[in-house]
């Protein structure tokens, strides 16, 4: 596939994204008006700004990228018009000012290599810890910025413009500078790491102080759980690191190492905290919790089934009964609108854009961008397995967003410079 | 360092793959299940809010339409101007707790057909009208109205029909309720308020209760022994103060606790007039079980009368009854285990003023669609002949005499030629069941009736088919052909 038809699939998905949202204003009676146009403009202007920045500044990208990308926001979009027209407008504001972004960050890496963001892991790891500490700044400073508690969550800053508030989600962004750090540290400390052994029968052990990364990144992830209650973000940066460290230096010890202590990390948390006791009841048993814990994940559940094989079709079905439909249970929501055959097809993009990522990952030859494609992809694939799997019942809901389908935009920001790092490594990797 | 990615990307996919077996489990293996759990609301939902077609009467009285939701525009809310006179005939649609009456019966008629499922789409494309159709109801809105209010505080039903074509000219039930208090997201609370509320209003009396026909009953026995040949009105039988049942102890006496005539002989005719117990009980026995059931089943007893919904069927055990002349001589008089709904009784009248044909009851003239046009006409179901047209006549001649000097001359009407019979039946409590049944004018009949009150404390202990029912039958054949 050329840049050509990559181009033209990209108008494709823009169409079928403004279909989708026509079939929903049918379906509710609306008819014909300016959302549908507009959908269509703005997709176009969103990623054509996107597909010029690739021509422009890492023209050998890969072009099996951003089409699947377009097309999960597509699917995400007319569900988040359907269940609330005023979400969409938002959320086309945020893909515009998400693919600004992305170019903006092709532009910079194209000054360059992305080897620059190697140099300066550091001052990433700082931006990042800083960027994480955002919301516990005080929600009534006079400031104009300020943190904001959601459901008992402490993730959200709200940027006090006067005339309008942005409220965005810094652990988004923190979480790309968290693999770009994890990368780098990796790819300079690989050998070391590596050739540290214990060996414990078949199993190799690290040796104590190479564990101190770990440690540390497991220490910053507890925090997250505890001081800003963020169960997803929590392990979501944690699951990452270990595939990392797993990834470059080959040992299982890490992953058993790693998976354990997640597993106490986990263990601690159930027993002593009342969020995350609520999360695991509302995973084993939410009928019989229907009332209070468990009643997000059985509307979910009832919205999947009830959608069955061909969902009840675009507007038609009842996602609204869901609570958080358009950000942690967009799944369930086109689930039971589009289907089975939609769900099925959401998988299969996911798995396309997650191969794609990991194929970036094994073309390059050098051990940063390596390690930084692979780091991205994972944290993505994660992310994805995590919210769906929650809403599936598969493991307990940890309250992230699904990535380039749930409102959001620090989330659509977040994966869309995500999208173009993986595009310019690809870039310069096929050179 | 491709290898260990490898192996994680392995790992990913594993996951990816656990994702889809998820979404098979819920979307396909217990997609059934899910849907239709009681806790999942969506089924139900589904049916809210969307735009259904009219109830109207044949002159145009709206009695239940779809009006836009004013708090959201894309949905509807239904509405029944006529409330509660109408609630059991026309019913309601109720999201949460269904449908009920003819709601029910032509909810598939009455229901959008837009955006249901790719079949209609797929129907769509190829022509057919996807717009709700409406359904014309053969209920009279004035007649249907003063029935309701002629009951007043009594329980009871009142059903009138055409008697050339079954159609419903009225059918009511009191006390009744305000279908609309069904509507709404509290319905399940109004619900169980209506079922606790003294008299249970949501009851159907006219066309789901089965109650001992009483007197009533003896214009079948009297068409059975025209029919037979085994009397006419002027047959002459013995006319004891009480009548001993054969092998029993029990005996039966007419209402007055004297004899039907002079105490030496009565005719059918008189026993018919002036409601002679003592004589019926005779002739039943007479006849026999099988003779009577015979004309009764002719008159839909025992048997499915096809309405628009499921009628309970009207009972007379022949076989039982052949066994036992005691108990024949307590079901000649309509009591024992005879039992039918109003609404048959008024088919009786009916059956009798249409010169002996029985004619299915209906109470929908004809579905049409959005357009005004016709689509479904419903046709007039004969029951078939159950009495000779002079059996018929000569029945007629002898029910007039009951308005004119017998136990119904409440129910006359000045300037009209009325046939009717009263019935006081044996209630569940203390208090009497009175009925009437009749038909006018005799000319040309075009409405017959059944008035029936539930007794109560408001009917009182000494209610009687000619002083309560028939008075309300004259007011409303009066009002009906006055109009």
């Amino acid at each position: 596939m050329g840049r050509t038809s990559e181009g033209v699939t990209i108008v494709a998905a823009s169409l079928l994204s403004a279909f989708a949202v026509a079939l929903v204003n049918f379906a509710q009676g609306a008819g014909v008006d300016a959302q549908i146009g507009l959908t269509f403009v703005v997709f176009l202007i969103a990623f054509g700004t996107l597909y010029a920045a690739v021509r422009g500044f890492a023209p050998r990208a890969t072009p099996l990228l951003i089409p699947p990308v377009v097309a999960l926001v597509g699917l995400g979009f007319f569900e988040i018009y359907r269940l609330s027209p005023d979400l969409a407008g938002l959320q086309r504001w945020w893909m515009l000012i998400a693919s600004a972004v992305a170019t903006l960050v092709l532009f910079l890496l194209s000054k360059g290599t992305t080897s620059v963001l190697r140099r300066y892991r550091n001052l990433i790891l700082i931006v990042t810890i800083g960027l994480l500490l955002l919301p516990n700044l005080p929600s009534d400073w006079g400031f104009p910025l300020r943190g904001l508690e959601v459901n008992g969550s402490r993730l959200w800053i709200v940027l006090d413009l006067r005339f309008t508030e942005m409220q965005f989600q810094p652990a988004e962004l923190a979480k790309l500078g968290m693999v770009i750090f994890f990368a780098a540290y990796l790819a300079d400390h690989q050998k070391a790491l590596r050739e540290a052994h214990r060996r414990l029968g078949p199993i190799r052990l690290p040796e104590p102080r190479q564990l101190i990364p770990l440690l540390l990144a497991w220490g910053g992830s507890l925090f997250i759980l505890v001081w800003q209650r963020d169960l997803g973000a929590s392990l979501l940066m944690f699951a990452g690191f270990v595939l990392l460290l797993y990834a470059a230096t080959g040992s299982t010890g890490y992953l058993v190492t790693g998976g354990l202590l997640t597993f106490s990390g986990a263990v601690a948390a159930a027993v002593l905290f009342d969020h995350v006791q609520r999360r695991i009841v509302a995973w084993l048993e939410p009928f019989e919790h229907y009332q209070d814990e468990g009643f997000q994940i059985a509307q979910g559940i009832f919205a999947l089934g009830t959608g069955s094989l061909s969902g009840a079709g675009p507007g038609l079905g009842r996602p609204d009964l869901i609570p958080n439909a358009s950000t942690d249970f967009i799944f369930a929501a086109v689930g039971e609108e589009i289907g089975f055959a939609g769900t099925v097809a959401v998988l299969a993009i996911y798995a396309l854009v997650i191969t794609v990522g990991l194929g970036v990952s094994f073309r390059s030859r050098d051990t940063f961008r390596k390690l930084l494609a692979a780091g991205l992809t994972f944290v993505m694939a994660v992310q994805v397995f995590l919210i769906i799997g929650g809403v599936l019942r598969i493991v307990p809901l940890t309250g992230i967003t699904l990535p380039f389908m749930s409102y959001g935009g620090s989330a659509l920001v977040g994966n869309m410079v995500l999208v173009a790092i993986l595009l310019r490594i690809s870039h310069e990797e096929a050179a | 360092m491709n290898g260990p990615i490898r192996r994680v990307a392995a790992g990913i996919f594993l996951c990816l793959s656990a994702l889809l077996v998820g979404v098979t489990w819920y979307q396909v293996v217990r997609a059934d299940e899910l849907r239709d759990d009681p806790r999942n609301p969506r089924p139900a939902l589904f049916e809210r809010g969307k735009e259904r077609g009219l109830i109207v009467t044949v002159d145009g009285t709206v009695l239940g339409r779809s009006i836009e939701d004013p708090d959201d525009p894309r949905s509807f809310v239904r509405e029944y101007p006529e409330g509660e006179a109408f609630a059991h005939l026309v019913g309601y649609s109720s999201f949460l707790i269904g449908n009920s009456g003819l709601e029910a019966t032509y909810s598939s008629e009455l229901r959008s057909r837009r955006d249901l499922t790719i079949s209609d789409l797929v129907a769509a494309l190829l022509g057919s009208d996807l717009r709700p159709k409406s359904i014309e109801v053969t209920a009279d809105p004035e007649l249907q109205r003063a029935a309701q209010a002629a009951l007043g505080a009594n329980r009871g039903a009142i059903v009138a029909l055409d008697p050339a074509t079954g159609a419903v000219l009225a059918s009511v039930s009191n006390p009744t309720f305000d279908p609309e208090l069904l509507l709404g997201n509290d319905a399940s609370t109004q619900w169980d308020q209506l079922l606790a509320t003294e008299g249970e209003p949501i009851r159907d009396r006219a066309t789901q209760e089965l109650y001992a026909p009483g007197s009533t009953f003896k214009t079948v026995v009297a068409a059975a022994a025209l029919d037979t040949g085994a009397a006419g009105p002027g047959t002459t039988f013995d006319d004891p103060a009480e009548f001993q049942l054969p092998g029993s102890d029990a005996t039966i006496s007419n209402a007055s606790r004297e004899p039907c005539n002079d105490g030496q002989t009565a005719t059918l005719l008189q026993a018919v007039v002036r409601s002679c117990n003592t004589i019926f009980a005779q002739l039943a026995i007479q006849l026999g079980a099988v003779d009577i059931g015979i004309t009764a089943q002719a008159l839909g007893f025992n048997e499915d009368i096809g309405y628009e919904w499921d009628v309970p069927e009207a009972v007379w055990n022949t076989s039982e009854l052949a066994q036992d002349p005691a108990a024949l001589g307590q079901s000649g008089i309509g009591e024992r285990d005879v039992r039918a709904t109003p609404l048959h009784m008024a088919m009786v009248a009916a059956a009798i003023a249409n010169d002996g044909v029985a004619v299915s009851p209906h109470a929908v003239r004809r579905v049409f669609d959005a357009d005004g046009g016709t689509v479904e006409e419903i046709e007039v179901t004969e029951l078939g002949r159950a009495m000779t047209s002079d059996s018929a006549t000569t029945l007629t001649q002898m029910m007039e005499r009951v308005v004119t000097e017998g136990t119904g001359r409440q129910a006359a009407v000045p300037g009209v030629r009325v046939a009717g019979k009263t019935g006081t039946a044996t209630g569940s409590g203390e208090f009497p069941n009175p009925w009437f049944i009749g038909f006018a004018p005799l000319e040309d009949p075009s409405i017959a009736i059944a008035v029936f009150i539930e007794g109560t404390a408001v009917s009182g202990e000494s209610a009687s088919g000619g002083s309560s029912a028939a008075p309300i039958a004259s007011e409303l054949i009066d009002l009906w052909l006055s109009s």
